[in-house]
């Protein structure tokens, strides 16, 4: 188990170490064509070594609008790219795990070439355009949904968290329960698009596991003894179906970011995409290595860590941790 | 099926996510772009003002919407001294600064506050005076520091201006949107914190609405004063919301998130004025939209070129295609409503014909394309830059001249027109004060740079002397002459081709009574009400 965990902490730095470089380089590139702050007479390694101690010590630099700390500012900003993310991976998994079970037990009858389909054009519709006619939708049904922005102005939600959802319900003394379905309607929208993409993939994934699944011997025994076909699924198949999507999502998680962060720009959302954005069109250039440097850690931490729980819950691949050996 | 069923639950319950009797003391204001600071003292961008001037600050007098006459504001009554170089004005007394988690008052507005508002502004000694910079280019421009000698303070509650020479105009600047009084207190304690550059940012006034919030989204959030010395507002809570795009503002103001929003695109002026639930205000400003012929470019010094150049370009088309209502034509710098505006009848400019014959009289270089540089989006001067400027492609390619269109962001523009490796430039300029001389100073004299608004390069021995002889001519009839000659000398060299005069629009919800707006120093909230119209 240890040298598992080292070896994939390994990777971990060596990957972090080539993009911190990565983000010097780029921090460094802005410092001399802006000129946003004195050139220093040290050398390179030098230089490289004092930045990479800032940035563990989790100092990434101020923003050059209001000189507030970019670190804590992106940090806020991919918060609630990620409440965008979660929502979305939810509403999609409600819709697109029982369509992918239904397409891979039904397998080549006019169900499954229906679903796959849906999921297929799902597929093909480019994001951002699906967001721009979604923000055209409330101007033909009359005002159901708000395209535009997190939440109401209305409400003053002080920022605890960073996740909308969970700091409305920091207020609910102040506005009951208003704020927080406010930010749910304001989600409903841009996750639906984010979800367009993810539900494509997801039924994809679900069905292939499925058919395979199905295949199986122990199901063929399980035909054979006799249990009936609803038994057979939801005893013995789900929950050996279910679990090799996980780690196939995972690949999809860059994706899904940057999918988000073009929706943000679509919906007016204030996530770390927009962030971004903004920073770039106002020349703070600083922010785009610390944005960088977030967005990257996170999906390697994350990464890493579906990777370690997945050989804790799944007895198959723990075939790994003695591999080498 | 829980969870599908919990869906469903979730979004149908959100549909009562409006909360009526929340927003029923709330207004929200959304506009184009955001504040440069909180002090109209040193931004005289029009989204500074909107957000600082009537909301935020009082000044010693203020200008009567319907009678056009100075009415006192923070002063009660004023006298003049018999040379007329003397004003004495004596301050309303009980009136408290705003108090918020950042200042508390102490004391009443007194006779110090004017002082230090004042003092920052036109004392080079004082310790605010440059205080974020920016008042060393201000200032350059302005008339107010050659108006006054100095400021005395005769008691707690009288101050007396004394003038350097009989001048009307004081009570004019007095009016203006850099006249705001600032706490004196607060700037005390912020010296003695150590950051007086607060002061801009975290701004105290004595205004209707308190300071609460700005956060680096654009969203600036006002809380009521309740100390209001004058009648307090109905609105509880007052909301500037920033929001580039004039699509997404007016969706928002037919959803009922915006109550009014500022600048609504253009194009869509004709379908908001058919909606009978907003009211569309309209009011003709001096601010124009222009086009800068840079006269240190090799290709287009001649002046001759400048007027063929301007006579190709039709201004008439770029005004019905690029502003439909929102802007009326122009062919002067100033507005016609000014008292120096040189009317020209019967002079139709463009001629494309005429451009082409002229040109080919000059040592114009064909071969070569001219470069025109502008904003890339939108501002309150140009609902589209780059459309604008494919008029005026198409208009050069008519007379066989090539363009090329190049659309730079505020950071590169900058750094652009301050190397000035560009031959037209796409602009515009703020008026603030209804004197000639705010808007040839920064656009002619030799000491404006493009950052103040030269982008010309313009610098004209003759023009400058002009300009500095119309700000100290007494005999007023002269000072029109001054201005005459300064107009056909623009007309003559071409430095500008004037396109437009823009106006200043703002499409208010209906449920929304009493917002004034003043085209000089921005929207008013004060007298705000918000009906329920269901």
């Amino acid at each position: 188990m240890l040298s598992f965990l080292v070896r994939r902490l390994n990777l971990l730095v060596i990957t972090a170490f080539i993009l911190s470089i990565l983000a010097f380089a780029i921090d460094r590139t802005i410092m001399v064509h802006h000129q946003t702050q004195p050139a220093l007479q040290q050398d390179y390694v030098l230089q490289y070594l004092s930045y990479l101690w800032h940035i563990l010590s989790g100092d990434f630099g101020l923003s050059a609008l209001d000189q507030q700390p970019l670190l804590q500012r992106g940090l806020t900003f991919f918060a609630s790219t990620l409440e965008l993310c979660l929502v979305a991976l939810v509403f999609s998994c409600i819709i697109a795990i029982p369509l992918g079970l239904l397409a891979g037990l039904f397998r080549n009858t006019a169900l499954d070439y229906g679903i796959m389909t849906i999921a297929i054009i799902g597929l093909a519709l480019p994001v951002f355009w699906v967001g721009v006619m979604a923000v055209l939708l409330p101007s033909v049904w009359g005002d159901i949904l708000p395209v535009d922005g997190n939440m109401s102005l209305v409400y003053d939600v002080p920022l605890v968290t960073g996740f909308l959802l969970i700091d409305t319900l920091f207020v609910t003394a102040q506005y009951g329960l208003f704020a927080f379905f406010d930010r749910v309607a304001h989600l409903i929208l841009p996750a639906s698009v984010l979800s367009f993409f993810l539900i494509a993939e997801i039924v994809r994934l679900t069905r292939h596991s499925m058919t395979m699944v199905m295949r199986s011997n122990y199901i063929q025994t399980a035909y054979a003894k006799g249990f009936s076909r609803t038994k057979i699924v939801f005893k013995h198949a789900l929950n050996n179906a279910l679990p090799p999507i996980i780690p196939q999502l995972r690949l999809q998680l860059s994706t899904i970011l940057s999918f988000a962060m073009t929706i943000e720009i679509v919906f007016n959302l204030n996530g770390i995409g927009t962030w971004l954005f903004n920073s770039l069109k106002t020349g703070d250039y600083h922010a785009l290595p610390a944005g960088m440097l977030i967005i990257t850690g996170f999906i390697l931490m994350f990464s890493i860590a579906i990777e370690i729980a997945m050989v804790i819950i799944s007895p198959i691949r723990r075939g790994s941790l003695y591999a080498n050996k | 099926m829980r969870l599908i069923c919990l869906l469903f639950l979730i979004v149908s319950l959100s549909g009562c996510y409006q909360n009526k009797t929340l927003t029923k003391n709330t207004l929200i204001y959304c506009t184009d772009s955001q504040p440069t600071s909180f002090n109209p003292q040193i931004s005289d961008d029009i989204a500074s003002l909107d957000a600082t001037t009537h909301q935020l600050f009082n000044r010693l007098v203020k200008v009567d919407p319907e009678t056009n006459e100075f009415v006192p504001d923070l002063a009660e009554h004023w006298q003049q001294s018999e040379d007329k170089l003397r004003y004495r004005f004596t301050l309303r007394q009980h009136v408290s600064f705003h108090q918020t988690d950042y200042f508390t008052p102490t004391r009443y507005l007194n006779a110090d506050d004017i002082l230090f508002s004042f003092n920052r502004m036109f004392d080079h000694q004082h310790p605010y005076h440059t205080v974020n910079n920016k008042t060393v280019n201000y200032f350059y421009n302005h008339p107010f520091t050659e108006l006054l000698s100095t400021i005395n303070k005769i008691d707690e509650h009288t101050v007396e201006f004394v003038l350097t020479k009989p001048d009307v105009t004081l009570l004019a600047n007095l009016a203006a949107h850099y006249a705001v009084i600032h706490s004196a207190e607060y700037a005390q304690q912020l010296l003695a914190e150590g950051h007086p550059e607060k002061i801009d940012f975290k701004p105290i006034g004595t205004g209707p609405f308190v300071f609460k919030s700005f956060d680096n989204n654009g969203t600036i959030r006002y809380k009521k004063n309740k100390q209001y010395w004058h009648s307090v507002s109905n609105i509880e809570d007052l909301i500037f919301f920033t929001n580039p795009s004039a699509t997404k503002r007016y969706t928002k103001l037919l959803s009922g998130e915006c109550d009014a929003i500022s600048y609504p695109a253009a194009s869509q002026l004709q379908t908001i004025s058919e909606n009978k639930q907003i009211s569309l205000n309209s009011k003709s400003t001096s601010n124009i939209s222009l086009l800068a012929f840079n006269t240190k470019a090799e290709k287009i010094s001649d002046p001759r070129v400048r007027q063929a150049l301007a006579q190709a370009i039709d201004t008439e088309t770029i005004s019905q295609a690029v502003y439909f209502q929102s802007a009326m034509q122009t062919d002067t710098l100033l507005s016609k409503q000014s008292w120096a505006f040189k009317p020209r009848f019967n002079e139709q400019l463009f001629n494309p014909e005429q451009a082409k014959k002229e040109l080919s009289t000059t040592p114009f270089n064909f071969t070569q394309p001219l470069q025109i540089i502008l904003p890339d989006g939108a501002n309150v001067f140009n609902p589209n830059f780059h459309k604008t400027a494919e008029l005026i492609q198409a208009n050069l390619l008519a007379i066989g001249v090539n363009s090329t269109i190049v659309s730079l962001n505020d950071n590169t523009l900058q750094s652009r027109l301050n190397s000035g490796d560009y031959d037209i430039y796409l602009t515009g300029i703020n008026v603030h004060i209804k004197d000639p001389d705010s808007i040839f100073r920064p656009l002619l004299s030799c000491h404006s740079t493009p950052e103040t608004g030269n982008t010309s390069y313009w610098c004209d021995a003759k023009t400058q002397d002009l300009l500095d002889k119309s700000i100290t001519e007494n005999n007023f009839a002269q000072r029109i002459k001054n201005y005459y000659q300064i107009q056909d000398e623009v007309y003559l060299q071409r430095p500008y081709l004037p396109i437009a005069h823009v106006l200043r629009l703002d499409a208010i919800s209906k449920s929304i009574l009493n917002v004034e707006v003043n085209p000089l120093t921005g929207i008013n909230f004060q007298n705000a009400i918000k009906q329920d119209l269901n």
